[in-house]
């Protein structure tokens, strides 16, 4: 049994109990494509991936995981995180070689757009709007596309020949890529008021790539401390002129500032080209720091410390200029920022020296808009105010990813793209497509309750010994049985267990089996004004009760109930969205 | 009184992580200044509060562990202390004041002392290799090591913190070899000038020690089963020259164990952030011992103080201040590193009153 329902308890559901898919924000369907894994189907996960986000092998490399962190195994008292990303590279790396790629093609609408930026927001956008039978071509300033993915994540992390394939898969459906363009205001630049004459539309995915400036004591306001001493290096603008094919250099003692992904690629760089004693100073402590436990923990093991409550604040150099160190203050930690991070409040007379050869400042990037030859209506952190549609104040002229939201993720800025790209195509030929829940029917609880005593999967990396050479991809990936293991260990929140109140029997059978609090004895349910099923409302008294009730925020899928159940009054049903159009 | 815990309705239930030193030290004091309230220690050993100074004699006249406790069980019956073993705590709750076991218990507490002292610290670039390491933080992880250990055998001991060179006093004493591979945490936790340091190399020589220097040999590169016939490990360097030893033993120094309290909102950088009074940043939770950085006003830092008396006195003064006090934790002694008459290297670390 097999239907759609638009029922907004349907939709409840799903968005509030597959806490891994509800965070991803590119609304990858994580569990469909653990259940293929785990049954050996590679490429069926690869496709489930690929439908909501074009680059499965690159984002199960370097994703930030946001899945992980809300994964229900992850919860109180139920272990360790299941391994999302580490699965999805499985799936991009072990589907069979002469796998095909599905596409499903709309109709050609004969309107053009043109997207400005080949970064991860800017090929996901092309892309969808590709298949939507739009005609698209992206223009972009490096030589070759890619964005932050090849410029600023270094080669250890995320090999350029998989960043390759999955780019030209992505654009191959007839995206014209034309690279080495600059879109902007000076000499020999494609304005952008040009590119709206002859375009229906103009998407700027631009992204965010202008360092974040260091104030610094006797250091004017503004100045670039890169220019003010040859010591000191940007972090983004080092990883890019380094994957540009720069020759870069670092001293013996390396000071990295910063607390994000490219601080510690910034450090594990500098320590492959030679950096003896590399060293993160964070204003906070780890426990803030956005990156991954996986990435840290690496980055420890290569040798870099980390050392937490500083700011710097001023350079210290010699007669030469050149850089002899770095003057931090102690600090607090102060209060939360909305983030969920903490602000870190200096301690007056508690500055202190470290000493250095290098400096390399990585704490953030802002946008840029001076590319932009028409006013453009800006929020107040300088990034181009959007509307609903992620149309600007400039009629027909839209933007998407971190160029819109400020510096963020991959995955945020690809998932930030594909919506904006539909809605695109929404304002271009008026078609309307809607997330609708498919419902079926499952026979029987496809997990056992040994699945819950899985050790979570580590990811095989090479050793310490081979981290030398700058390129050599630093994980290794699962092999097959790893990836069926850790697949197994996925509660598949996306299966729902309801008891049929008509046939049920009260004999608490269920109850008694549950591993966890999550069979309810419920007098009540709040209804939402959506009309999403909200809290429910216990009792303990059995004259109150109105129905037995899985709470399947508790429940762990391990389907004890179902088997005990006298009366078969349990059914599984699999809920997933999916998009229809009309 | 502290208003948040003055608020408490007695008998207030005092709860202690940890039952080492400052565990047991607070618990004393909590029951003599609050004698109507519940004191609860919870630790994760099966033992009761031993003594980790004596440690090293199982390697001598020590054969089993009622030898070392520090107290005996009826003490803690007497004195209405309650003591839960074999409880890990995984998280704290300081909105609902509460404490979650691994199994899933909930204890509920008024003040909570956070005493779950330090871990062997085992830098990150050796994590693989853990399997293959002698360890000797606990009275179950000795033995083990003991075992391992034949009759004058040889103990490869990477770092040298001065938990492991206190043990290598006695291994000299049995007839074993040590082999030293110095690493910056050598000596740990003392932080001496590099002349400093060269002398007590010296010292540790002339006691009979032999010591590798650990960055001419470029680090260690791997540890592994010896080959048959060999000592049960080889340790392998980046610019060779292998060693070989009966066991491995890391002494890196301690890491503080916070990570119950991750995610908790309490200020922790690399242990419990705490004022002089030992409170951390959530009024009824304290934190005293190896786990703590205490914010020295002097220094302006947070800094460590490792040591029975130190240790000691912040199990007094958490104490203290859990009943109401406004009690500063002071250093009870600099920490110094020299020889002894007999030209032996000698540390404040290793002081031990009974």
């Amino acid at each position: 049994m097999t239907l759609h329902s638009d029922d907004p308890r349907d939709i409840g559901w799903v968005r509030e109990n597959i806490p891994c898919q509800n965070a991803c924000p590119a609304g990858t369907d994580i569990p469909a494509y653990i259940r293929a894994i785990a049954a050996g189907n590679h490429g069926q996960a690869y496709e489930i991936n690929r439908e909501a986000n074009v680059l499965p092998g690159v984002l199960g490399r370097i994703c930030s995981r946001p899945c992980e962190s809300a994964c229900r195994h992850g919860w109180a008292g139920n272990g360790d995180p299941v391994a999302i990303c580490h699965l999805k590279r499985s799936a991009a790396d072990l589907k069979d070689s002469r796998h095909r790629i599905t596409e499903r093609l709309y109709a050609p609408t004969g309107k053009r757009i043109a997207v400005v930026g080949a970064g991860p927001a800017g090929v996901a956008a092309a892309h969808d709007l590709s298949l939507l039978g739009h005609d698209v071509v992206i223009l972009e300033r490096e030589e070759k596309p890619g964005g932050m993915l090849r410029y600023g994540i270094p080669e250890f992390r995320l090999p350029r020949a998989m960043l390759e394939i999955e780019l030209r898969n992505a654009l191959r459906l007839g995206v014209q890529l034309r690279t080495g363009v600059t879109v902007g205001t000076t000499q020999g630049a494609i304005r952008v008021s040009t590119l709206l004459a002859d375009h229906d539309a103009v998407l700027l995915a631009t992204g965010c790539m202008a360092p974040v400036l260091l104030p610094l004591r006797g250091v004017p306001e503004g100045t670039d401390l890169a220019r003010h001493c040859q010591d000191v290096e940007y972090g983004l603008p080092f990883l890019m002129d380094l994957h540009r094919g720069q020759n870069k250099r670092v001293g013996r003692r390396v000071a990295v500032v910063g607390a994000g992904f490219t601080a510690l690629d910034c450090a594990r760089v500098a320590r492959r080209l030679g950096g003896r004693e590399v060293t993160i100073h964070l204003r906070t402590s780890e426990e803030y720091i956005p990156v991954t436990s996986e990435e840290l923990f690496e980055t420890k093991r290569e040798g870099i410390r980390i050392k937490g409550l500083r700011t710097p604040v001023a350079l210290r150099t010699d007669g030469d200029g050149r850089l002899t160190g770095v003057a931090f203050v102690q600090n607090r930690l102060g209060g939360w920022r909305e983030n969920g991070r903490r602000l870190a409040t200096p301690i007056e007379g508690s500055e202190f020296i470290e000493p250095c050869d290098t400096l390399i400042i990585a704490i953030g990037q802002h946008t840029v808009n001076d590319f932009l030859d028409m006013r453009v209506e800006l929020d107040r952190a300088g990034n181009v105010r959007v509307a609903e549609n992620g149309m600007t104040s400039v009629h027909g002229l839209f933007a998407a990813g971190d160029y819109v939201r400020g510096a963020s993720t991959a995955i945020e800025a690809i998932g930030h793209a594909r919506r904006i790209a539909d809605r695109i195509d929404a304002w271009l030929v008026g078609r309307q497509r809607r997330r609708t829940v498919r419902i079926e029917a499952v026979a029987a609880p496809p997990r056992l309750p040994a699945h819950d005593f899985i050790p979570k999967c580590h990811m095989p990396t090479i050793p310490l010994a081979e981290r030398q050479q700058p390129t050599r991809e630093v994980e290794l990936g699962f092999t097959p049985e790893l990836a069926a293991e850790e697949a197994k260990r996925c509660y598949l929140c996306d299966l729902r267990y309801q008891i049929d109140v008509d046939r049920c029997i009260y004999c608490r059978a269920c109850i008694e089996v549950a591993p966890r609090n999550c069979i309810k004895l419920a007098r009540d349910v709040e209804i939402r004004a959506d009309g999403s099923l909200g809290a429910l409302r216990e009792t303990r008294e059995w004259r109150r009760v109105a129905a037995i009730w899985i709470d399947n925020n508790e429940c762990i899928r391990c389907g004890a109930c179902f088997k005990v159940c006298p009366v078969a009054c349990i059914s599984i049903t699999r809920n997933h969205f999916v998009t229809v159009d009309g | 009184m502290n208003a948040d815990l003055a608020a408490s309705p007695a008998p207030r239930h005092h709860v202690i992580i940890g039952n080492g030193v400052a565990g047991n030290q607070a618990a004393e004091l909590l029951r003599d200044r609050d004698p109507e309230s519940r004191v609860t220690i919870l630790t994760h050993s099966r033992l009761l509060f031993y003594n980790r100074y004596r440690l090293p004699r199982i390697f001598q006249d020590v054969t089993s562990w009622p030898e070392l406790l520090a107290l005996p069980p009826e003490h803690y019956a007497a004195r209405r202390i309650h003591v839960r073993r074999e409880c890990r705590v995984s998280a704290v709750d300081p909105r609902n004041r509460l404490v979650k076991l691994a199994h899933n218990e909930t204890i509920p507490y008024d003040t909570l002392l956070v005493a779950t002292g330090g871990r062997g610290h085992l830098p990150e670039e050796l994590a693989e290799y853990r399997p293959l390491f002698h360890h000797f933080g606990s009275y179950e992880a000795a033995m083990a090591t003991r075992r391992a250990l034949p009759d004058r055998g040889a103990v490869v001991m990477l770092g040298g913190d001065m938990i492991g060179l206190d043990l290598a006093r006695t291994l000299l004493a049995i007839q074993c070899r040590v082999i030293l591979v110095t690493h910056e945490t050598t000596f740990w936790p003392h932080a001496l000038t590099p002349e400093e340091r060269a002398e007590a190399l010296s010292t540790l020589e002339t006691m009979g020690i032999e010591v590798i220097d650990g960055d001419a040999r470029g680090g260690i590169v791997a540890v592994e089963q010896g080959a048959p016939g060999l000592p049960a490990r080889r340790v392998r360097f980046h610019n060779g020259g292998d060693l070989y030893g009966d066991v491995v033993m890391p002494c890196f120094g301690l890491t503080p164990m916070v990570e119950f309290m991750v995610g908790t909102g309490i200020d922790i950088e690399r242990g419990v952030l705490v004022n002089p009074q030992l409170r951390t940043s959530d009024p009824c939770i304290f934190a005293a011992g190896d786990v703590c950085q205490i914010w020295s006003e002097e220094e302006r830092a947070y800094r460590f103080y490792y040591g029975y008396r130190n240790v000691r006195a912040m199990g007094a003064v958490a104490a203290v201040n859990m009943t109401g006090g406004q009690e500063a934790f002071a250093t009870t002694r600099a920490e110094s590193i020299g020889r002894d008459a007999q030209g032996r290297i000698d540390s404040s670390f290793w002081v031990y009153e009974a």
